[in-house]
């Protein structure tokens, strides 16, 4: 998967920020200026042209405010016909993804080639180690002879000199369950049919070709029409931003969300059910259980691991928790998740109960557009959270599992197996249960390797949400933070 | 007479934060410990350089002298030349 921040990201969170500005302007009839604003005359492109880059600019816009891109694409409506039609009518939130034909480059075919490193050396292990002769020597260097490899990647193992390269299809090779196809134009396709809405192929793909249609303009419709709305946010949000959570708590309070409510807190109410039921199925001899939190692994079950459904949890997701409680208490708010999480928003719509789901980098997008710095804001009181700030853990690998566990009478006694990301490998163990149970009692399924804190929708690098994450030390991994010299 | 340090000021402000700026915290995994050593690194908050020109985030500022655009690799290299300018 691509570096989290390279010139597609920033690109994106500019144009997202360009467009909630106009947006809170109450100028979205501007919207057509973007792409040539964003992409101006005298840029270098990164593309082959500006004209490209405008066109991929628009693609995005679209796929922010909604648009089926796939279905929809209109080249001579203009955008701002497309922002005034999701203002009357917010779009379906399925399918999750879209594609960007137009910016899909038509990577050729997943290859291993050698290159001039190749030293034609006088051992040979790449011909020797061939299971399938496929490596030919002309001019004292070698070459593989397409149409006998079959991509085993023996000969990069074993070259000396490194001389062979593999040359993936990125979409396809980050797909776990083989949903990203080229048509017959080579061009990039999903099988929404197949798709599990992890998020990986949007974040692989180096031109940006694969685009998530966001649910962001109708959460900033409903605060803008003045109903009271409460924000959930997710247990990975401490170390997304440059402050607290309770900074993030104000800063949140401040765009106009009525209440801001962690969904640890509903995450302690999955944690005491899946304790409960993982004591009780092992007690009766039921062999081992999944966890039931990870909404694109809910969606692996449904599409592809079906004899999966009598194991998994039977205990909600923690935003469904959560969403219920705030609806208990105050009726009339409308609630919406804030996570890192793409696959939510499909467990949303399939499950209602939720009202819109947004991710931190489009939260971002919001603090941009409006100027708020979140570590300048004065912290709000987060009230006691001594109940439930344990399940703050929920976000991170093992964390379900090590909550479980400090739920149950003997912790000893129940053996964990944790499935850190589902990649194309551990789809295919996890098919193997079926014929051979693992031997374990919980099984925590997080589709995100290293948990929900390196989500498609995160903004800041694992490794440096763990410095910020903490209660009251966030933000500071320097040694201090100063007013500018 | 002993050397002053090289003064970082690394913008910890909510848009240079989530555009790369993040990542520059890590710095103790990419800069020369003998660098850092010679610097006194600080988060500081928004340099009001974003307001400006939002294309440029993330912003650093050493010795004074605002840096946009700046990336790991970036980041190293500025240091560097600041130390053996200083
Ligand atoms: S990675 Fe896939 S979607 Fe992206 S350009 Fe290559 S083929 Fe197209
Ligand atoms: S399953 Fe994941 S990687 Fe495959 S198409 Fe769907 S979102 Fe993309
Ligand atoms: S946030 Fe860094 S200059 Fe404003």
């Amino acid at each position: 998967m691509l570096e989290l921040n390279n010139q597609y990201t920033a690109m994106k969170r500019r144009i997202d920020t360009e467009v909630l500005k106009l947006f809170f302007a109450g100028k979205l009839d501007e919207l057509d200026r973007l792409p040539f604003t964003i992409i101006p005359k005298d840029r270098t492109p990164n593309r082959c042209c500006i004209y490209k880059e405008r066109a991929i600019v628009r693609y995005r816009i679209m796929a922010l405010l909604g648009i089926d891109i796939e279905r929809f694409d209109d080249e001579m409506k203009p955008l701002s016909e497309y922002a005034k039609e999701v203002m009357q009518e917010d779009p379906p939130v399925l399918p999750l993804l879209t594609t960007i034909s137009t910016g899909c480059y038509g990577c050729p075919p997943d290859q291993y080639r050698i290159s001039d490193a190749c030293r034609g050396c006088f051992a040979r292990p790449c011909m020797a180690n061939c299971p399938k002769d496929a490596i030919v020597f002309i001019n004292g260097q070698a070459h593989i002879n397409e149409e006998r490899c079959i991509r085993c990647g023996k000969c990069m193992d074993v070259c000396p000199f490194h001389a062979v390269v593999h040359i993936p299809v990125p979409c396809e090779e980050a797909c776990p369950v083989g949903a990203v196809k080229k048509n017959e134009k080579g061009v990039v396709e999903i099988d929404h049919k197949n798709c599990i809405s992890c998020g990986r192929c949007a974040r692989s793909c180096p031109f940006g070709a694969i685009a998530e249609r966001s649910g962001l303009i109708p959460v900033l419709k409903m605060l803008q029409s003045g109903q009271k709305v409460t924000a959930m946010i997710a247990p990975a949000i401490e170390g997304q931003f440059p402050g607290t959570l309770a900074q993030i708590r104000a800063s949140l309070l401040k765009i106009g969300f009525d209440k801001v409510v962690e969904v640890a807190e509903g995450a302690a109410v999955t944690t005491e059910h899946e304790a409960d039921e993982v004591v009780r199925r092992k007690g009766e001899g039921e062999g081992y259980m999944t966890t039931s939190c990870c909404s694109a692994y809910m969606e692996l079950v449904d599409k592809h691991l079906k004899f999966l459904d009598e194991r998994y949890s039977r205990a909600f997701s923690p935003m469904i928790y959560t969403s219920r409680m705030c609806k208990e208490q105050d009726p009339d708010n409308r609630t919406v998740f804030i996570g890192p999480c793409l696959a939510k928003r499909v467990e949303a719509a399939r499950r209602g109960g939720v009202d819109g789901v947004i991710t931190f980098s489009e939260l971002a997008a919001i603090f941009m557009a409006k100027g708020i710095d979140v570590r300048e804001e004065e912290a709000a009181d987060l009230g006691d959270t001594s109940a439930f700030d344990y399940c703050r853990q929920f976000a991170i690998t093992h964390g379900v599992a090590d909550c479980v566990l400090s739920r149950v009478a003997d912790p000893a006694s129940i053996r964990v197996l944790p499935i850190n990301g589902v990649d194309k490998k551990t789809f295919r163990l996890m098919k193997s249960w079926e014929k051979r149970a693992p031997e374990v009692d919980l099984v925590e399924v997080m589709c995100c390797e290293g948990g929900c804190i390196d989500g498609p929708g995160t903004i800041v690098k694992p490794a440096v949400a763990m410095k910020l994450r903490g209660g009251t030390k966030a933000a500071t991994p320097v040694a201090s933070v100063k007013a500018p010299l | 007479m002993k050397k002053e340090k090289v003064q970082v000021r690394i913008c910890v402000g909510t848009a240079c934060f989530v555009q790369g700026g993040s990542d520059l915290l890590l710095y103790n995994d990419f800069v020369d410990p003998a660098i850092i050593a010679e610097c006194e690194i600080e988060g500081c908050s928004c340099l009001e350089a974003c307001k400006v020109d939002g294309e440029g985030a993330p912003y650093v500022m050493i010795d004074g002298e605002v840096h946009s655009k700046v990336t790991q690799e970036e980041f190293a290299r500025l240091l560097t030349q600041a130390v053996k300018n200083a």
